[in-house]
């Protein structure tokens, strides 16, 4: 039952799911940063790049921000589908959507993995 | 009234298939339940999380490219206005997050009834306001 409503015949239980697991991965990262931030305390450039520098580190946030793409899509998503009702207005806002979390998702990765 | 009721089997003739339904956007004349405020503040705080994702990007990797620029982002960070735009900022990731969970909690079936459901909506609020207190008074003591 459950698989069957993750395939493609239910593309809204798809988006659903997502952004549910989405969601926790953020936050179970969140708690973590603020947590490992507290007790780290970068509190100058050295320590601060120290703090970026764990590869395990890196890789935690990059997940966090695979999420947060996927997260923000499918809520920004809604809102224009909400709030948008000219379709050819919200098709063009939904492309600007995808291409700017590429963008995002790019830039961060090559920002925590070069 | 009767004039209205005229207008809109008019309406609902010329246009078969869209019916002709009362309009009421004065968004003054709609009285919000504390769940809905709850509800669309989650939905404006997320909006306003998306808008500044190139901001937090834009400064992690200038804090991050070098020692002086570490030290540019700091003295903006501390600047009074932005002190306060921060706290905004923080309030809205706060607000999310604990909004967030309620939904989840509530798509396993916890605290679904409506009594439950205002109590929560409360407790994230609180929340949301607690935890920028804390931080107001990291930033400033």
């Amino acid at each position: 039952m459950l698989i069957e409503l993750l395939t493609k015949r239910y593309p809204g239980m798809r988006a659903w799911l997502t952004q549910r697991l989405s969601a926790l991965v953020m936050a179970i990262y969140s708690v973590f940063a603020v947590a490992r931030f507290l007790i780290v305390q970068p509190s100058h450039y050295e320590a601060w790049v120290d703090f970026f520098q764990p590869l395990w580190w890196r890789i935690a946030t990059l997940l966090f921000w695979m999420s947060l793409c996927l997260h923000a899509w499918l809520g920004i998503r809604d809102v224009f589908k909400d709030y948008v009702p000219n379709p050819s207005v919200r098709d063009v806002l939904d492309k600007l959507l995808v291409v700017s979390l590429w963008v995002y998702l790019v830039w961060a990765t090559w920002l925590l993995l070069a | 009234m009767q004039n209205n009721q005229q207008k809109n089997t008019q309406k609902a003739r010329l246009r078969p298939g869209q019916m002709s339904r009362p309009k009421n956007l004065n968004l003054l004349t709609i009285r919000l339940p504390i769940n809905a405020l709850v509800s669309i503040l989650h939905r404006a705080t997320g909006c306003v999380l998306f808008l500044i994702l190139p901001i937090i990007l834009l400064l992690l990797q200038f804090s991050l490219s070098s020692a002086q620029h570490y030290e540019t982002v700091i003295a903006i960070l501390h600047s009074p206005f932005i002190k306060i735009m921060l706290l905004g900022l923080a309030w809205a990731f706060f607000h999310h997050f604990f909004a967030g969970i309620r939904h989840l909690a509530m798509d396993v079936h916890w605290m679904t009834t409506l009594m439950k459901a205002r109590y929560t909506s409360k407790v994230v609020l609180v929340l949301g306001a607690l935890a920028t207190l804390v931080l107001a008074l990291k930033i400033w003591i």
